[in-house]
């Protein structure tokens, strides 16, 4: 389907200096697999889109609402630590430390692939960003999961739903962002 | 019918179920290591790259495409080895197959994942290297699930109760051994994986295109 022209390609692959410090993805899906068994074989698969709920949960309780108890889908989840919580706190350090060993730290506020589409608006770049972040959170809850939990556990754990789920989110996916970055290279 | 064995109560998937995983310290500090490592390979192979994000979503560089794909073929593999032989290890949790509330938050996902230029974990990541951006999806991604509560209960009458097939997994519905079909869908995986690495050399064919299966 998509056939690029002879340069498009060179184009919009990152500069030699970004990629060279990055893990081969071989290297990175076959630990990223060796994990999720792992994840499965002591407390469960990964998943991440459900902390967000519970994030919600705490920050109420911290402002002494009990709209947490009072919530069906709320109090369906916890409001307190568990193993799937410390998964998502885990991976704000183990982010974190590795960019920080490996020189990746960079604390932009917009993409230069969104600056060289829509300028470079802080404004414009957050307000998408928001809005962006609300359709993923929206969507995942509806659907009981994200890339993580419905994708990358649910399709390796081979449930049905994780291949319905997937199909959609890349179909929807590709053709948005076909749409949004049409004019580019 | 068969697949009911695998799934166990105390890990009955992320799906509405509650607790995950269990509350003791031994499982908050086992879940804050598993997901230092998943942050850190995420954040290594660059797939809380905005750029690396969209460029997959634009087919232009498909390198997350196929790490993401082939961490599913080993995993896929991995967890049916652990439930075949260690039964009582493998807390394995099939998520409701119910199609409408799957394909509407999917196709809301996939528009918040190509105007955000993150999923739900890359953004946590992306946040972690400092990027603002990924913050502000983070932030949005907390109201978003918020106002999910409110709205529950339409929600849950359109979109989960209806056409729901219940916790189907693949090896249910074919009648087959899980670890036999994990194997196929594995080989079938990496077969895949093998062709889109093929084709991105294909488009990158200039001096210096590392698109390559072997290179690096």
């Amino acid at each position: 389907m998509n056939a690029p022209t002879g340069g498009s390609a060179a184009a919009t692959r990152a500069p030699a200096a970004s990629t060279n410090r990055r893990m081969n993805w071989i290297l990175g899906g076959i630990l990223l697999g060796l994990l999720n068994t792992f994840a499965v074989a002591t407390y469960g698969a990964l998943g991440v889109s459900r902390n967000y709920v519970v994030v919600d949960s705490l920050i109420l309780r911290l402002f002494g609402s009990s709209y947490y108890n009072t919530s069906d889908y709320l109090s369906s989840y916890p409001a307190s630590a568990d193993w799937l919580l410390m998964l998502a706190l885990g991976m704000v350090i183990g982010g974190f430390t590795a960019a920080l060993i490996k020189g990746g730290l960079n604390t932009r506020a917009v993409p230069r692939l969104w600056k060289s589409r829509f300028g470079d608006s802080k404004a414009k770049r957050f307000a998408a960003a928001f809005a962006g972040g609300f359709l993923l959170l929206l969507g995942a809850r509806i659907a009981g999961g994200c890339t993580s939990g419905q994708v990358l556990s649910g399709v390796a754990q081979l449930a049905v739903a994780g291949f319905v789920f997937g199909a959609t989110i890349f179909a929807t996916g590709v053709l948005t962002a076909k749409l949004l970055y049409r004019r580019m290279p | 019918m068969i697949a009911t064995a695998y799934i166990f109560a105390q890990s009955a998937s992320d799906a509405m179920s509650g607790i995950v995983g269990g509350t003791d310290a031994r499982a908050l500090i086992v879940g804050l290591l598993t997901g230092v490592a998943f942050g850190a390979i995420l954040q290594r192979v660059g797939a809380s790259s905005f750029e690396m994000i969209v460029n997959m979503l634009r087919l232009k560089d498909l390198t997350i495409m196929k790490f993401m794909f082939l961490a599913i073929a080993v995993a896929a593999v991995g967890i049916y080895v652990v439930s075949q032989f260690w039964p009582d290890q493998a807390h394995i949790g099939i998520a409701p197959l119910y199609l409408g509330g799957l394909i509407a938050g999917g196709v809301i996902f996939g528009i918040g994942w190509a105007v955000a230029g993150y999923c739900p974990g890359t953004a946590l990541v992306a946040m972690a290297e400092g990027k603002l951006d990924a913050a502000i999806t983070v932030l949005g991604g907390l109201v978003g699930a918020f106002v999910l509560t409110l709205i529950w209960d339409p929600v849950k009458s359109a979109l989960v109760d209806p056409l729901n097939y219940g916790n189907k997994s693949v090896p249910d519905i074919i009648g087959a051994k899980p670890l036999l079909v994990a194997v196929v869908f594995a080989v079938l995986a990496v077969i895949f994986i093998m062709w889109l690495d093929r084709r991105g050399k294909g488009e990158a064919a200039e001096p210096g295109g590392r698109h390559g299966l072997l290179e690096r």
